[in-house]
């Protein structure tokens, strides 16, 4: 019975794990496959021409680059405060509690309520129009969270002996934040935020109203009116409105340089939270 | 006969010192006067909360969760329990050095300056000068003045200890507090830590907190012990070390000197 219990078990694990691994080869083979052919030189460096048919997606690739950078500086110094905030400052624990629980709030908001508030106070209310830097604000809005737990958890695992040594020492609290807590929690923040820009990179509905247009725009010059083009708006409009085959591949190519996008940011996680590990234990 | 209570420059002085930590008692009344620039050990059973005490002269004590401090500590005939007085600026001259050696991930030069070069009292033209100096006293220099860029970790248990003690010794402290500096050693590096602590004596004011009656003897010119009664911590008596060590008076020292005799004759046959 014990024995069947078992068998049962673990052929559940193996078919759970087995799924998990299917829908993401599946998903990946078929972008791959049928993106490939539509990638080029040409493709990867000219801009968009005729609606999608023809060009290429270079200032698509730009537009989202430029947006996963603008919400990483947003985001980075709003969660090393709020992170210090939680871990150092806040004596309370109540008041803790109550942080970390609207961090998981603002964690579970979907990201068309991103979109629509960016529309009605930015666009509409501050008169900005479509503009990267509200795209970026509120794409650094959405991985705030990710960002904030990953270098809060990284924080709490600081061994206390290295914060009494520097107490010892007659050091400010804020001689300590800068000399032991964020030296030892970098890799926290780069995690976070490498693994936040990575679903940061791939969002349509926060930037679809305030960030976006489909075709048009090059590198911004300024903040108000200067839309950008983005990955993922390009991918939906086609997949919308696109009927010509031409079109149509270009949508497959632009998901595969979207989707090899995502891979390079969660796969440089690994090596360089080993490397930064590595380098507090002997450095 | 002198009594550590009576003598005549005291730097440090608990006066009714208690310490509890939620309801538990740990340190009750406390009364002991540190002599400015002598070594004054500090013998006791484990548990009996030597640590704690000698955590409340530089208030590392107020980062234990729920603890509480009643009575008070002098320093300088000053209270530093006042509100007025900076705990950081404190600490600047009252350092610390713990059982287990806390070297920074940083290289053994960066570890020597890590206070100095953050508080900002000395310039830096002169941090090379202060790092040599104190690794000098912590007898730690001629091992490692042609690495002073290494990592600190690279070096063992023994001279990150003495490199600690140096890090200490750069801020010039009045008082350093060593928390059984030797506990997690081998007697190689016991000796090197004692030879450094030597160094020191009469030039600063140590208190040691030591589990070897040997140590004490050798470095010692005060010994306090501290034992439990009723299970809280109290000062059982406090003498010049040779006086206390020969010839103690209450029944707890005379126990624990008991207890220390029998595990010393018994750890170097276990050894062996």
């Amino acid at each position: 019975m014990r024995n069947i219990m078992n068998i049962l078990f673990t052929s559940f694990t193996a078919f759970a794990a087995l799924v998990g691994c299917g829908v993401f080869i599946a998903i990946f083979t078929v972008i791959f496959y049928r993106g490939l052919p539509a990638i080029s030189f040409e493709f990867l460096t000219d801009q968009i021409r005729v609606a999608g048919a023809s060009g290429g997606i270079i200032y698509n690739l730009i537009g989202t680059l430029i947006l996963l950078v603008s919400a990483l500086l947003v985001s980075a110094p709003l969660a090393i405060g709020i992170a210090l905030m939680q871990t150092v400052f806040l004596n309370n624990g109540a008041l803790k509690k109550r942080l970390e629980l609207l961090l998981y709030i603002l964690n579970g908001v979907p990201s068309i309520l991103f979109g629509i508030f960016g529309f009605i106070v930015f666009v509409k209310y501050l008169g900005l129009g479509k503009s990267w830097l509200t795209g970026g604000f509120l794409l650094g809005m959405m991985i705030l969270p990710t960002v904030t737990i990953a270098l809060i958890e990284r924080i709490r695992s600081i061994p206390k002996k290295y914060l009494e040594a520097a107490t010892g020492l007659g050091l400010r609290k804020s001689q300590i934040i800068f000399s032991v807590i964020l030296p030892q929690s970098m890799s926290g923040l780069t995690t976070g935020s490498l693994l936040g820009l990575a679903r940061a990179a791939g969002e349509t509905a926060p930037i679809m109203y305030t960030a976006t247009i489909f075709a048009g725009a090059t590198i911004p010059t300024g903040i108000k009116e200067s839309p950008v083009l983005a990955l993922p708006y390009h991918i939906f409009v086609l997949a919308q409105d696109a009927f010509a085959p031409a079109a149509i591949q270009n949508l497959w190519g632009a998901a595969l340089v979207l989707i090899l996008l995502v891979f390079m940011l969660s796969i440089f996680v690994l090596p360089l939270r080993l490397k930064i590990h590595e380098e507090a234990h002997h450095a | 006969m002198p009594d550590l209570n009576t003598c005549m420059t005291p730097i440090l002085q608990t006066h009714q010192l208690s310490v509890a930590a939620g309801e538990r008692q740990i340190l009750r009344d406390i009364n002991l006067c540190i002599p400015t620039k002598q070594l004054t050990a500090i013998i006791g059973p484990s548990g009996a909360g030597k640590s704690t005490l000698i955590k409340c002269f530089n208030r590392l004590v107020e980062y234990v969760p729920s603890i509480r401090v009643n009575g008070d500590v002098l320093f300088h005939g000053q209270s530093i329990y006042k509100p007025s007085v900076n705990a950081d600026q404190l600490r600047e001259k009252i350092g610390i050095i713990f059982q287990q050696p806390v070297v920074f991930p940083k290289s053994i030069l960066q570890n020597v300056i890590f206070g100095v070069s953050r508080l900002g009292h000395i310039p830096k033209k002169q941090w090379h000068e202060v790092a040599e100096q104190a690794l000098t006293d912590a007898a730690l220099w001629t091992e490692v003045k042609d690495r002073l860029h290494e990592p600190a970790l690279c070096l063992s248990v023994g001279q990150q200890q003495r490199l600690c003690i140096a890090r200490t010794l750069a801020q010039c402290p009045e008082v350093i507090l060593l928390d059984e500096p030797t506990s997690a050693l081998d007697p190689k590096s016991t000796e090197a830590i004692e030879h450094a602590i030597e160094n020191l004596k009469g030039r600063k004011t140590i208190i040691l907190i030591t589990h070897n009656l040997g140590q004490a003897r050798r470095l010692a010119d005060w010994v306090a012990c501290i034992s439990t009664r009723h299970g809280v911590g109290e000062l059982v008596e406090c003498d010049l070390c040779e006086a206390l060590l020969t010839k103690p008076k209450s029944a707890e020292v005379i126990e624990f000197i008991k207890s220390r005799r029998r595990e010393e004759q018994i750890s170097p046959m276990m050894a062996s």
